[in-house]
């Protein structure tokens, strides 16, 4: 199915009335001090007078947010003599469109499908907004300086897994729209007095920018390198907060409190960050990952290694968010190239000026 | 003697750094060195030295350097900081709060030109405070007159639009704390919001956890601030911290008259002392 550009809005007015629409849009913030206006774009819920923007770079954050809040209550509970109670507090049963996420964003959703689903356990909360959500993907039009997903084994035309896929057709204002599932026909259907003509139309290909060069069995290298001297060095400029893992697509850990008014009160679930002290503190004060290069070890292992071990797939899918926004400027791309040419058993680890600039590893 | 070039300055701190590394006392030189991308360097450890030799010196060196020393707060050696005038303050901020001793640090100040970082058009030490050696010739100390210009504005606007505002900001906060590990004055051994335990500070991130973290953070900070903007700078959601601060300098300049924090480490911070002869006029 082809859709004009012109017909974009329309499109997702209708999809709007039988499903609450997420698109990538401007969100700003007015700043009348500094007589400027902030500018951010995320996922944001379709209004008529957003500035969505399908194409350009992706969104500072991801959609996981829509699937995994950030907060997410579980339960509430009240301790009253007769009057107590327990009741869990499932998702509402509200149909969502997640329009326009990129491959990327994609195949991090099937990483967390394979998380919350599978391995004998079926994550109840994540499994019902799972099962209400749509996903139309889109493929690049154009990439980031940090975008590497096809370096990853990813491909950012196509996203396996999305109910429908839609590319920019080349050399036209239109997209190319088909369904990969049954949810995206049944979705596509409503759209179709939208239809354009669709004569001899390509589709864009888009390549990635950053091309790293990463050995195919890193995750096996790496899980025989856990005391190899590369950490000391590659984690002594990070400064431990969780950025990374914040805008990272594919980071699950979550932390579980309580929040109590008076005889009331409800449990809920908040995203967690292995970067932080308090990930592995034990409740007598003992921590096995004591310093940021135990932390960063830890984070770079399960992306690239024990997720592998796991599920048998690398956890980055190079989106490139966390080589973006880390206020180090810490770079996984770099560290997958200088640990692939590395000598596993080497005893001393001295930064090249080659590798350190990341021209050659 | 001329201003020294970008070259040449680079060239000077790495023989610095290879000198200090070769005295033997010093075990590291924290400076910056390049990444894949022209437009950015790291912070960068210099253990040998043909790793000096990767330390540049150039537009792109934003990232402070000073906070680094607290990773090891008892090192067998010395750690060398190649410094800033900002991250020179950092410094005297860190010693006058009594969380590094002088003596396990070696300082290679580089009087600095300014950097590709909004902040820096508002430096008034581009000299470095405090070295045990200088590469450069020190540079006239500038004032900046617009230092309160935003917060004046900012305070003309009505409470509920300023709550408005700051409200806005937090909802995009993500709680990543990139704020406090970036910034001299959060120097404690133990945040009070790592204490979770104790549960001074909850961990969600919506709105009221992480304007309960902004405030806290901002108040602790108080009159430490030394204004080099790293707050800002890291923050991956462009939230306006220094604002905060600057609002308390500003109230702080106003009470009790021209205040810097991090200039020496003998300053007694102007919330952090008291005077017999304090006219105490709200008592």
């Amino acid at each position: 199915m082809i859709i004009s550009k012109l017909n974009l809005n329309k499109a997702l007015q209708i999809l709007n009335e039988s499903a609450q629409v997420f698109v990538p849009a401007f969100e700003v913030i007015e700043d009348r001090a500094a007589k400027k206006s902030i500018r951010e774009k995320k996922f944001l819920p379709y209004r008529e007078d957003l500035e969505v923007e399908l194409e350009g770079p992706n969104t500072v954050k991801p959609p996981k947010d829509i699937l995994f809040p950030n907060v997410e209550k579980l339960y509430q509970y009240k301790a009253a003599g007769e009057d107590s109670y327990i009741r869990e507090t499932l998702p509402e049963e509200t149909p969502k469109i997640l329009f326009g996420i990129r491959p990327c964003d994609m195949r991090s959703i099937k990483s967390m499908d394979k998380v919350f689903f599978t391995k004998n356990y079926v994550d109840s909360y994540y499994a019902r907004r799972r099962e209400y959500v749509t996903i139309v993907a889109i493929g690049c039009t154009e990439t980031d300086r940090t975008c590497f997903c096809d370096s990853m084994g990813i491909d950012p035309n196509t996203a396996p897994g999305a109910d429908v896929m839609m590319n920019r057709i080349e050399g036209e204002e239109a997209y190319l729209l088909h369904a990969q599932t049954e949810k995206g026909e049944a979705l596509l259907k409503n759209l179709e007095s939208l239809e354009g003509p669709s004569e001899n139309v390509k589709a864009i290909r888009t390549d990635c920018t950053l091309k790293i060069r990463k050995i195919p069995d890193l995750d096996r290298k790496l899980a025989e390198m856990f005391e190899h001297p590369i950490w000391d060095k590659v984690t002594k400029g990070c400064i431990g907060c969780g950025t990374c893992t914040f805008v990272c697509p594919t980071c699950y850990c979550f932390d579980i409190d309580n929040e109590n008014y008076g005889t009331e009160g409800c449990k809920y679930r908040c995203w967690d960050s292995c970067m932080f002290s308090d990930y592995t503190r034990m409740a007598g004060g003992a921590n096995p990952r004591p310093t940021k290069k135990e932390r960063l070890r830890n984070r770079y292992m399960h992306k690239l290694s024990y997720f592998n071990e796991r599920y048998g797939e690398t956890l980055c899918v190079g989106c490139g968010r966390c080589i973006a926004n880390c206020p180090s400027h810490l770079d996984i791309s770099e560290f997958i190239e200088k640990s692939s040419a590395v000598d596993p058993k080497a005893e001393v680890y001295t930064e090249s000026i080659r590798a350190a600039q990341g021209k050659e590893a | 003697m001329t201003e020294l070039t970008q070259a040449r300055t680079e060239e000077r701190i790495r023989e610095e750094a290879k000198k200090a590394l070769a005295s033997g006392e010093v075990r590291a030189v924290v400076g910056w060195c390049a990444t894949r991308f022209d437009d950015r360097t790291r912070p960068f450890f210099a253990e040998t030295a043909e790793e000096c030799d990767l330390l540049v010196w150039n537009p792109y060196c934003i990232n402070g350097t000073a906070k680094f020393a607290l990773d090891d707060r008892y090192p067998d050696q010395k750690l060398a900081l190649i410094l800033r005038g900002c991250d020179s303050r950092a410094v005297n901020r860190m010693l006058r709060d009594k969380q590094l001793k002088r003596e396990n640090l070696y300082l290679i100040g580089v009087v600095c030109d300014g950097k590709e970082n909004p902040i820096c058009e508002e430096c008034q030490h581009k000299t470095p405070l405090v070295y045990d050696v200088l590469i450069g010739e020190p540079a006239k100390e500038q004032i900046y007159p617009e230092r309160f210009r935003k917060i004046e504005e900012f305070e003309k606007l009505s409470p509920d639009e300023r709550y408005a505002y700051w409200a806005a900001q937090y909802d995009k906060c993500i709680h990543c704390y990139a704020c406090r590990n970036a910034c001299p004055a959060c120097n404690c051994i133990e945040c009070y919001a790592d204490q979770y335990r104790v549960g001074w500070q909850g961990k969600a991130a919506d709105r009221e956890q992480n304007q309960i973290y902004g405030l806290t953070r901002a108040f602790h900070v108080g009159d430490r601030c030394i204004e080099c903007g790293e707050c800002e700078r890291v923050c991956p959601m462009h939230l306006p911290i220094m604002r905060q601060t600057r609002k308390m300098l500003k109230d702080i300049n106003e009470l009790f008259g021209s205040y810097e924090g991090g200039l020496s480490e003998e300053e007694t911070p102007a919330l952090g002392g008291f005077r017999l002869d304090d006219p105490d006029e709200f008592m």
